[in-house]
């Protein structure tokens, strides 16, 4: 029984996060954490995000889970993000002045609607669009939407070595609704020293752009919108936990997922540009109507003393032709007393570019197949310098009860391939980048 | 890049293998590091759903230790 509760105790931390695999919930592979406990635990932070000149968002989130002590645990997460400010329509700069609608607008005119309300009120309303000066990149500045998102997962000891584990999370923005499933089974072996654990998921998304979701491809001028749109995915993942030695504990996990239906971005456009790199008109991106990716990650996490660290590294490929590298790494150095720590960590990312992405279109290309000038599909490599700083508080029996932390994150994206530019476009900064901060505080008891 | 995949799922298959070995792992008495709350594979949930958040939103790639969902990505 004792095991059981340790062990439940685990999984309930580790499917605080939902959509967290069953392999990590057998974090340590059956170790025991901490003290055995039937008390409601809660994790708690905010978070505030800054992109330099673009999106800033504020991001509360709040975990509770319980370990019931007959193996079963429970975990709930909710979190609440609201965004603000500007954010790149895809377009690109150019040396003129550029004008664009928001995504309720119906025409590029600047000039007032004016209707007659049914009580005979003449109202005047100013037409949602902006104008980009020259040079700069275009960005609709008036981009802001919150997001409510509710998970919850569970728990269960089948046998002494066989958990399983089911959740489900809904997420609702204005545009976009999102419902997923997962269920998965874990089994220890070799002394609990080995983890064997598959799980799969199953998502349900529906959109509802601002506006209307564009026909894709379509010529921007011309407002050709319709309805919601929908998308849907399957994944699964088969993970290894390995107690290395009593200081070193490794994962490996295999996933794949796939999605079908609207992938596009409905509020991303591309410029379509002549020889001389004037700008002609602008054309609605348009992806292909799947997407399957399969990864490869590798976590290891060991400790020396007062030190613990933590490396994993990440290989990703998708049929977009998108390939990906990524590695972190973490180390935390605890006081003497163990009651304050400080971690550093360091993240290091590099993605090659989707086949279809292009940052403009020809004016002379004849048909349209997939083209997208989305930035995030661009090839690029990012960096993030991490620092956070934490505090375990003691309650009148000296006992660490609570735990204070406060977390700042750098973050940088710098381009790495350009196309040559035609003609005016030429001494224009077309990839421009992107730079971000995140500071978060934290309170755990 | 598939050959590179392929290799990793080698590697895979060789971890799986060192793990079956029982060489490996610890005696149940010698767990008191891996005990440790730093040791958790997923001890800091929060902080890992706020940094998935940001680089879902600015990246092509995501997920990996856990499903990352489609998403909007409209920001």
């Amino acid at each position: 029984m004792q095991l059981n509760a340790t062990r439940g105790r685990l999984i309930a931390a580790s499917c605080a996060l939902l959509g967290a695999t069953a392999a990590r919930s057998q974090d340590a592979a059956g170790a025991a954490a901490d003290s055995p406990s039937t008390d409601w635990s809660v994790d708690s932070a905010l978070a505030y995000y800054n992109e330099s000149g673009r999106i800033k968002a504020i991001e509360p989130i709040v975990n509770i889970s319980k370990d019931y002590g007959d193996g079963n645990t429970f975990s709930a997460q909710l979190t609440f993000d609201s965004l603000s400010g500007s954010t790149p329509n895809g377009a690109l700069p150019s040396r003129q002045p550029q004008t664009f609608a928001s995504p309720s607008g119906k025409s590029l005119s600047a000039a007032p609607t004016t209707y007659t309300t049914s009580s005979g009120t003449l109202v005047s309303e100013s037409a949602p669009v902006y104008t980009i000066n020259p040079g700069q990149l275009p960005m609709d500045p008036h981009y802001h939407d919150q997001r409510l998102a509710l998970s919850g997962s569970w728990g269960h000891a089948f046998t002494r070595l066989l958990t399983g584990t089911a959740g489900g999370k809904f997420s609702y923005e204005r545009d976009f609704f999102s419902l997923s499933a997962n269920a998965g089974l874990s089994r220890d072996f070799n002394d609990k020293n080995t983890t064997l654990s598959f799980q799969v998921n199953n998502e349900f998304d529906s959109l509802s752009p601002i506006g209307g979701a564009p026909v894709a491809a379509s010529d921007y001028a011309l407002f050709e919108k319709g309805g919601g749109k929908t998308k849907d995915g399957v994944g699964a993942m088969l993970g290894l936990t390995q107690v290395m030695t009593r200081r070193w504990l490794t994962e490996f996990n295999l996933s794949v997922d796939r999605f079908k239906g609207y992938l596009n971005d409905p509020y991303k456009i591309i410029s379509v540009i002549d020889a001389g790199g004037n700008t002609t008109g602008y054309l609605y991106e348009k992806r292909p109507g799947t997407r399957t990716r399969e990864s490869a990650y590798w976590d290891n996490r060991a400790a020396w003393g007062r030190v613990s660290g933590d490396l994993s590294l990440r290989y990703m490929v998708d049929d977009w032709h998108v390939h990906s590298d990524t590695a972190q790494l973490h180390l935390r150095w605890w006081n003497f007393d163990r009651d304050r720590y400080l971690e550093p960590t360091l993240r290091w990312y590099r993605q090659s570019a989707a086949d279809f992405y292009t940052p403009w279109l020809d004016s002379t290309a004849g048909y349209i197949g997939y083209a997208s000038s989305d930035q995030r599909l661009a090839a690029f490599h990012a960096l993030t310098y991490g620092l956070k700083y934490g505090v375990k508080l003691e309650d009148s029996e000296d006992q660490s009860s609570s735990e204070l932390s406060v977390r700042l994150e750098y973050y940088r994206q710098t381009p790495d391939s350009a196309r040559a530019a035609p003609g005016s476009l030429q001494g224009l900064d077309l990839y421009p980048g992107l730079k971000a901060i995140l500071l978060q505080v934290g309170w755990r008891f | 890049m598939r050959n590179k995949l392929r290799a990793i799922l080698l590697l895979a298959a060789g971890a799986a293998l060192m793990g079956g070995c029982s060489s490996l792992g610890v005696k149940p008495w010698q767990r008191d590091v891996l005990a440790r709350q730093d040791m958790q594979l997923n001890s800091e949930p929060l902080d890992q759903a706020i940094d998935d958040h940001m680089y879902f939103s600015k990246e092509a790639s995501s997920g990996g230790r856990g499903f990352a969902g489609g998403g909007c990505g409209c920001n």
